[in-house]
């Protein structure tokens, strides 16, 4: 049988391993090193058909089996063929898990089988490796079919210990073996040759001119030289003990050689102290001078330890030469997973990044040709192709919008009137039925949290809204107000019950009378009711975030696409067409309106965005209320301002520079949003100043802004009127 | 990945936030079936519109959710797969948390079939982590 070796094919016998079909064809299954065939180093690492980093030790060889050495002094990529989508997880919940089935494995399993527990065994050689211990305690365990996220109510970790390597001048030649790798490589029939069998009393290796890279001479620290093919090391050993300093003070019990004291071998003077990092024993003196005088310290700067075999090979040894230095024993350093190799598909599998919801328009809007992003948690569309034509039908003719993804919530309760006015810094009690009010969220320190609408249906019922990133944590924010006030209130979060559509426009009204809304039942502005659109149920609010005329229709999500294309159909003769989100974020932007988390910082309070308007201290009490009036009186050098220039707009986050005053030429903020306005033919922007005096002339991108009044359009707000 | 191969489908029913005490004591109607998901919330699949002693009641029809039948088979491929907490050691019960990282909820029989709730925004991601089929259609 073969397999392919480097690009050639080599033969193996039955049963060897890859390392060891290497060796059997006087080959190294890495460039060097001493081998250990016990999985414990890692000196036999190769590519193995596209999987960089695998022990070859541990992995049987198979005919056509492709290996590839590691490029030399180079890393390759990290990066196996598989992902995580492509490996089976389970999660599995155990009573006793036992991580090794040596001598030490079994004898934990009998005992805790006779004292009544259900055990399972973990064991690298029986095809399930643990390769992680984390808090719970939970084990991550390498199988043949994936990966086991393992719960178990104890674990006993009986995992042997590991054959010390040599570290010393030499030790990167090939040629140097453990004992146990010998044994295992007489086992399998190979010849090694003339051999030496030395302990910790190696001086240095040398190769021959005729073999370079290989061992050829052994040097005792006694001065004598022994000629070989090949060197055995029976250096003793050290708790194989990563898996438990991957979790201290969590119920893992170590039994077994794992646990045993053991001597550490003498200080090293030189060579490679960590084989997988190419750490010299020089390196180490490099950063002990350098003020790195903890084993902490020496492995983080060093890199000592922070290989593939994390720290397995070059633990006791540097725990050797700290200690020297100190006077005192260091402990070992923490263990981090993974103990072996893993893929990244084989870390990934089993967890998930965020869900991004789609709304009930997710297919309309791909049908569309829009362009889909992710905000605020949702995929929602950002242009339909071209953001311009978007932009006139909102300001001259009609477009829809996508608001589905906004925060809806409904309160209702005797005590609702009383919660909403401690919640929000507006007065609420005044709102008539009906009628709907523009309001802020204030966390205790007075800063602003989001945005959003109050609607009162009735004397005791009110829906709210708020901003798409904000309708996650509205829920649990007012809860946690009324519960804590003791208020009697229900609350109902219908965010993903209810779609809603941005009907915009000077000929919105004109679009809705043609799908059924008669002229004197439509809402006028900050008006809301509930009427049939094109025969279906929609509770309609007449607000405005672009700046023009505009209907909130949010209804049930059954309805959601058809009530799009009847408004897409009726309004062809209107020249209607959806927008995106960079077309309103640029209308909303003329308009002055800013998106809380985009154009606010966590510490913006009302005044610092110019919104002291949306806050009544008047009221004797409501959430943030008691921050304001501390820091009224204060100076504040921090504000945003509106920006025109011109065009093209400036990157979102370009620095502000005044150009004149005694902050000349340095950094006092930056552009939190711009947009090149098609109807002013510049640019506008939101930006922050955050040092007194505030510049009227700034520098932005290189080149000269003023500061403008806001709202830059419609300032008296007609528009959204007509 | 091995697939848990279920069929999501769109629920229609009722959603109810109430004092815990009128919920305790409504008559629902023989089609309905109450999922209490808090003291204060259920959500109703199926039925009419429940009447409630709890003047300040919030009565809305929900349309929020899609579910799917699991038989006990493919429960424990789900539980196996896909939850990382532990299932609830006596049934009926009704179970909360995330599922393939979407949150989900699971009504659990007493004769080890289930059924899986999702939102309906987030059910599209659930369904291609876990390998199921999402629900179609939307428009009434
Ligand atoms: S030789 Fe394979 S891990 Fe040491």
């Amino acid at each position: 049988m073969r397999l392919v070796y480097d690009g050639q094919p080599i033969e193996f016998e039955g049963g060897d391993t890859v390392a060891l079909a290497a060796i059997r064809n006087g080959q190294h299954p890495a460039r060097g090193g001493t081998l250990c065939l016990a999985g414990d180093c890692g000196n036999c690492v190769a590519t193995i058909d596209g999987t960089s980093w695998v022990r070859t030790c541990q992995t049987l060889a198979l005919p056509g089996v492709i290996v590839a050495r590691h490029p030399d002094g180079v890393n390759p990529t990290m990066l196996g063929p598989d992902t995580a989508a492509d490996i089976d997880v389970r999660h599995l919940s155990v009573d006793v898990a036992v991580v090794g089935a040596g001598a030490s494995g079994v004898a934990a399993a009998a005992e805790q089988r006779t004292a009544g527990h259900d055990v399972t065994v973990y064991d690298a050689g029986q095809g399930s490796e643990v390769v992680g211990t984390f808090a719970g305690p939970s084990l991550i365990v390498r199988t043949a079919t994936g990966i086991d996220h393992v719960h178990a109510h104890s674990v006993v970790l009986a995992t042997g210990a590991a054959e010390l390597h040599p570290v010393c001048p030499g030790n990167m030649l090939r040629g140097i073996y453990t004992q146990g790798a010998a044994d295992a490589i007489a086992a399998a029939g190979i010849d090694l040759g003339t051999t030496v069998t030395v302990s910790t009393d190696v001086a240095r290796f040398e190769a021959a001119e005729d073999r370079p890279g290989a061992v050829a001479v052994v040097v005792l620290r006694d001065g004598t030289r022994h000629e070989c093919d090949a060197v055995i090391v029976a250096a003793g050993s050290a708790p194989r003990d990563l898996l438990a300093r991957m979790v201290p003070n969590v119920r893992v019990t170590i039994v077994g050689p794992a646990a045993a004291a053991h001597d550490l071998p003498p200080a090293p003077t030189g060579g490679v102290i960590c084989p997988c990092s190419k750490t010299t024993v020089e390196d180490l003196q490099g950063v002990w001078d350098k003020g790195f005088n903890e084993l902490e310290l020496v492995k983080r700067a060093s890199l000592c330890g922070t290989g593939t075999c994390q720290g397995s090979v070059c633990g006791p040894h540097l725990q050797a030469w700290v200690g020297e230095r100190k006077g005192e024993r260091p402990l070992p350093f923490t263990g981090r997973p993974a103990a072996r190799q893993i893929t990244l598909g084989e870390a990934a599998a089993g967890y998930h990044i965020d869900t991004f919801r789609r709304t009930p328009l997710h297919d309309e809007h791909i049908a569309l040709g829009a362009r889909l992003d992710k905000f605020g948690g949702w995929s929602r569309p950002w242009n339909y192709g071209d953001p311009v034509a978007e932009y006139w039908a909102v300001r001259e003719g009609v477009s829809i919008g996508d608001v589905s993804t906004l925060g809806k919530m409904m309160v209702s309760g005797p005590d609702v009137v009383e919660a909403l006015e401690r919640i929000y810094p507006n007065h609420v009690h005044d709102i008539k039925v009906g009628r709907s009010r523009y309001v802020i969220n204030l966390s205790e320190r007075g800063h602003v949290l989001d945005d959003g609408m109050i609607c009162r249906e009735d004397e005791t019922r009110f829906l709210l809204t708020f901003t798409s990133g904000g309708a996650s944590v509205a829920e649990m924010w007012v809860r946690d107000w009324i519960e804590t006030w003791g208020l009697k209130v229900h609350v109902l979060d219908r965010t993903v019950s209810h779609g809603a559509i941005n009907v915009t426009g000077p000929l919105a009204g004109q679009l809705l009378q043609r799908l059924g809304v008669d002229a004197a039942s439509m809402p006028k502005f900050l008006q809301h009711r509930h009427l049939d659109v094109a025969g279906i149920p929609c509770h309609v609010m007449r607000l405005s975030f672009t700046g023009e005329s505009s209907f909130e229709l949010h209804h049930q999500i059954h309805h959601s696409r058809e009530l799009w294309q009847a408004l897409l159909h009726e309004g062809r003769s209107l020249g209607i067409k959806p927008h995106g989100l960079q077309t309103l974020f640029g209308l909303r932007l003329e308009k002055g309106h800013v998106i809380v988390g985009q154009d606010t910082e966590l510490d913006s309070t009302p005044r610092r965005i110019n919104m002291d308007w949306a806050v009544k201290l008047d009221k004797p009490r409501f959430v943030g209320r008691d921050a304001l009036i501390r820091t009224a009186p204060l100076p504040d050098e921090r504000r945003l301002f509106g920006f025109t220039m011109d065009g093209p707009a400036p990157l979102e986050g370009s620095v502000i520079r005044p150009t004149t005053g005694p902050a000349a030429g340095e950094v006092v903020g930056h552009v939190t949003s711009s947009w090149d306005s098609p109807l002013f033919g510049h640019a506008v922007l939101l930006g922050w100043q955050k040092r007194l005096p505030h510049s009227d002339v700034v520098e932005i991108d290189g080149r000269e802004a003023r500061v403008s009044a806001v709202p830059f359009y419609d300032r008296e707000g007609a528009r959204a009127r007509m | 990945m091995l697939a848990c191969e279920v069929t999501f489908e769109r629920l229609a029913g009722w959603r109810v936030i109430a004092e815990p005490s009128a919920l305790d004591t409504v008559a629902w109607a023989p089609d309905a079936t109450p999922v209490r998901i808090s003291p204060d919330d259920a959500f109703v699949i199926g039925g009419p519109a429940p009447g409630l002693s709890d003047p300040h009641a919030i009565v809305t029809p929900e349309h929020g959710f899609v579910g799917a039948a699991l038989t006990a088979t493919e429960l424990d491929h789900l539980a196996t797969h896909h939850i990382e907490w532990s299932l609830p050691a006596t049934w009926p019960a009704l179970a909360q948390g995330q599922i393939a990282g979407v949150p989900a909820k699971l009504v659990l029989h007493a004769d080890g079939s289930a059924q899986l709730l999702v939102a309906t925004a987030a059910h599209h991601e659930m369904a291609d982590r876990i390998g199921a089929t999402p629900a179609t259609g939307g428009t009434r």
